[in-house]
């Protein structure tokens, strides 16, 4: 059969060269129709055809694998000349350094060790090394060169202020009650004091000074405190929250980032969030959550509708809201200082004001929540904060301030009389954290760890301690027992106020 | 010398050459000339591809709870050629039931399940419940959300049986739960029962069929013929036909990659559960009954399958040119393409 079919068709070519083309198109055709039987010979001609553009196939298949990007393993790494020398020596000096920077976007990118510690002769921290002036920090100055936008930002926020602690309250605590720091004659610190050194500025950012040979000084760095008054002038770490060398965008989308400083007793941020449905929702749903972080847009509602984390809300873009650095540009309430303020009121920030922050945080919400779920839990906070003000806030604040102003304590250093340690625990660590607990849907913070105690703390020792100062200095007559009066005079009216007459038995 | 090897060996293993050529040139009937009757060798062919791509996907798949999806990450996005061998496994495995289904259609409407190959047909209903667990085990090997649910669902299906549900369920899971102990007997039923337990019925159902021989057709305009030899003809169609799939499941690897969906998370249940498309009417009627309804449905429907040589005698004993059978198909796959057709339907307008 095969045979005649192959005479047949050498006949017809010789009369018609066409012939043997359209008889073979032809019996792929009736082949397919099922109407005749395929020849042996027919049946090679399709095995040798199909077996090409099989081949052809996988060849695309491997142009697909050439082209791929692998996910997990290091991404095309791309090390540009001016970089290929420092790679040489940091890949046995400081691997681990290396290995993060060959996971950043930046290996991919092209952006190397010397694209961003590159220095110009005559800076403050720029040295000499094996050629190239190499500035060891890496400030915001440095970062914006790429990244103007989200430096000019951070630049705006309250973040890059915090170093101005440095002359705060708190400051006090860790150099002169809980640390020592030595001064020369001229009253300029030779030493920080550990303390301060160690906790306040990991967090709060230190002063990086060098020393006289050009070394960054030890008091001051290593240190990556989010306020960090940089050699250059600037202010801010990015690598506070982009750990440095991989600057991982998932990374710093984590809540244990911010976790680092918003956290323990004064502001224990991560753990109200653990505490809040937020919280619970994250990590019930963290191996996703941390798939979704990695891709650059990641808008709530959108990409992801599980847990949002401190960076979703405080900074993260929605459908219709851009991502911003400035963290504190959605925060209406300052929950900080003694009294809570509307945060417009103060630092002379007028705009924007804290009905356009609240409405930019309100369509973060409505992402996720009903217009009535947002305005009336907007209700329920700011009934908490007016409670907290006018019931602890306000009046131990001014207690406080008029027996310190009137010389009834000592008014010249803080912290020498135990009602100046009474009254920082009332505000400073439980009403904070009753105030943050309330914010960030931490019912057992806004409870037990929060008004509770701040109640305990006025009722049973902020109160007595000032009933036994103004006894002390009604004692000592004169100017100090008018003021002591005073005193009394205004306790007696805020305990006998409704809020508080409960504690006389009225 | 050369005489010395063969001897060697002839006296060592006994089978000739002859008898290779011999079982080469076994006849072949003479319809499955026709191209849409040459079908019969595509499952076993998909089979043997499933089987080469998942011991090479086993190099890298790890059986454990934490690290199962990850590891399955790992082969689609990392390992070289790791999303093709996957997309083939898949790709085939898809063909594979599609071919089966085929192929138990057209054996059931070309009445070849009769006298004497009402075993045979038995065997092979059991082939084709073999080959779509072997889906469903392996679908839920990957630990995503969806073939998690999935599991669930199935587990949940399995504690619904009637008497022995609360034991085969949890003996399925491992416990009361999903978990290690679900994944672990997945992964054996999937990698070695499994397989050992087709490759033992595909070598019955062939045996049957050397021993009884294929069912014979004729068809208009054949030519007067009883048969042709294997090799090399039909040999040659099979090449052809194993080409042809390789062709387009390689284009459809490259153009529907395999996908994965995200990690299984007990604590969220997805908005739709999906199961694979071969099991849209199943879920269909779970949808419409319950879970004891839709067991004893689907268990009474395999059973009806699986037994359907002996009603069909019973009704060509009453009247022997009853095409009643004929009827009854149709009405049957009507009704499983509506159910898949509805599921798949609903599935697509939810999203």
């Amino acid at each position: 059969m095969a045979a005649q079919t192959k005479k047949g068709d050498s006949k017809k070519s010789k009369e018609n060269p066409k012939g043997k083309f359209s008889n073979f198109i032809s019996e792929i055709i009736n082949t397919f129709k099922g109407d005749t039987e395929v020849s042996l010979n027919m049946k090679k001609v399709i095995v040798a055809t199909l077996s090409v553009v099989f081949f052809i196939a996988l060849l695309m298949v491997a142009w697909i694998e050439g082209g791929r990007k692998r996910v997990l393993e290091f991404p095309d790494i791309n090390v540009t000349s001016e970089n290929e020398g420092c790679m040489n020596c940091h890949q046995v000096d400081t691997p681990g350094v290396v290995r993060q920077w060959k996971e950043s976007a930046h290996a991919g990118e092209g952006v190397g060790c010397y694209n961003c510690h590159r220095a110009e002769e005559g800076e403050p921290d720029a040295f000499d090394h094996n050629g190239k002036w190499i500035a060891t920090i890496v400030s915001p100055k440095d970062c914006a060169t790429c990244h103007k936008t989200a430096a000019d930002q951070f630049a705006a926020s309250h973040h890059a202020k915090a170093g101005q602690i440095l002359g705060s309250l708190d400051n006090v605590l860790a150099e002169v009650v809980e640390g020592h720091v030595i001064r020369d004659a001229n009253g300029n610190k030779t030493k920080e004091s550990a303390a301060a050194v160690s906790g306040c500025m990991q967090c709060h950012g230190s002063e990086v000074k060098l020393l006289e040979n050009g070394k960054l000084d030890p008091a001051t760095w290593p240190n990556t405190g989010i306020g960090r008054i940089n050699p250059d002038g600037s202010k801010g770490a990015c690598s506070s929250c982009h750990m440095r060398h991989k600057f991982s965008i998932a990374q710093a989308r984590q809540p244990e980032s911010c976790g680092k400083c918003h956290m323990g007793p004064d502001h224990p941020h991560i753990e109200i969030y653990m505490e809040s449905k937020h919280g619970i929702a994250f990590v019930s749903d963290r191996p996703n959550m941390v798939e979704q972080m990695k891709k650059k847009q990641w808008w709530p509602g959108t990409d992801f509708e599980a847990g949002p984390t401190c960076s979703t809300c405080h900074m993260g873009a929605t459908s219709d809201l851009e991502a911003t650095h400035d963290v504190g540009a959605r925060i209406s309430w300052n929950l900080r200082p003694p009294v809570s303020e509307k945060i417009d009121t103060y630092e002379g920030r007028e705009k924007p004001t804290w009905q356009e922050r609240r409405k930019e945080m309100q369509s973060v919400c409505r992402k996720c929540h009903s217009d009535q779920w947002v305005g009336n839990w907007y209700i329920q906070f700011d009934d908490f904060i007016g409670l907290y003000n006018d019931k602890f806030g306000k009046p131990a604040t001014k207690l406080y301030k008029f027996i310190r102003e009137k010389g009834l304590i000592t008014s010249v250093v803080t912290f020498d009389d135990k009602i100046e340690f009474t009254y920082f625990y009332l505000w400073h660590h439980e009403g904070r954290r009753a105030r943050h607990g309330a914010s960030m849907m931490g019912p057992d913070y806004a409870q037990w760890h929060g008004m509770y105690e701040v109640a305990e703390r006025f009722y049973q020792e902020f109160v007595p301690e000032l009933r036994e100062i103004i006894e002390k200095n009604k004692r000592k007559g004169g100017t100090k027992r008018a003021s002591a009066l005073e005193a009394e005079r205004m306790l007696n009216q805020i305990l006998n106020s409704p809020m508080h007459k409960w504690f006389l038995g009225k | 010398m050369n005489n010395n090897i063969k001897k060697w060996f002839a006296e060592r293993i006994p089978f000739t050459f002859e008898s290779f050529k011999a079982f080469g040139s076994e006849p072949v009937p003479h319809h499955l000339k026709h191209w849409w009757w040459a079908l019969g060798g595509t499952p076993a062919y998909l089979f043997v591809i499933q089987m080469i791509t998942g011991v090479l996907l086993l190099f890298y798949y790890i059986p454990a709870e934490d690290a199962a999806y990850n590891s399955v990450k790992n082969i689609t996005e990392n390992i070289s050629y790791g999303w093709y061998i996957r997309s083939m496994h898949y790709w085939s495995a898809n063909f594979m039931i599609m071919a089966v289904i085929l192929h138990v259609f057209r054996v059931f409407f070309t009445g070849s399940y009769r006298k004497p190959r009402e075993i045979n047909w038995m065997v092979g209903t059991v082939i084709l419940a073999v080959t779509l667990l072997l889906g469903f085990t392996g679908y839920s090997l990957i630990y995503e959300q969806l073939s998690y649910w999935g599991i669930t669902v199935v587990t949940q299906l399995l504690d619904a049986i009637p008497l022995i549900g609360q034991f085969v369920g949890d003996f399925f899971r491992g416990g009361k739960t999903i978990g290690q102990g679900t994944l672990s007997r997945v992964f054996i039923f999937h990698v070695a029962i499994l397989p050992g337990l087709l490759i033992v019925l595909l070598t019955i159902h062939i045996a049957y069929m050397h021993t009884q021989g294929i069912t014979k057709f004729k068809f208009a305009g054949d030519k007067d013929k009883k048969s042709f030899p294997f090799v090399p003809d039909h040999l040659i169609t099979e090449i052809i036909i194993a080409l042809i799939l390789m062709f387009l499941m390689t284009c459809l690897a490259i153009i529907f990659p395999v996908h994965l969906g995200s990690e299984a998370n007990p604590q969220i249940t997805p908005d739709h559960i999906k199961p694979e498309w071969y099991f849209y009417f199943a879920f269909r009627i779970l949808k419409l009954t319950s879970d004891t309804g839709a067991v004893l449905i689907m268990g009474f429907g395999y059973m009806l399958l699986m037994f359907w040589p002996l009603i069909d005698s019973g009704f060509r004993q009453k009247k022997p040119e009853s095409e009643r059978s004929i009827l009854i198909g149709i009405f049957m796959v009507l009704t499983l393409v509506f159910l898949t057709l509805w599921e798949a339907l609903e599935l697509l307008f939810s999203h």
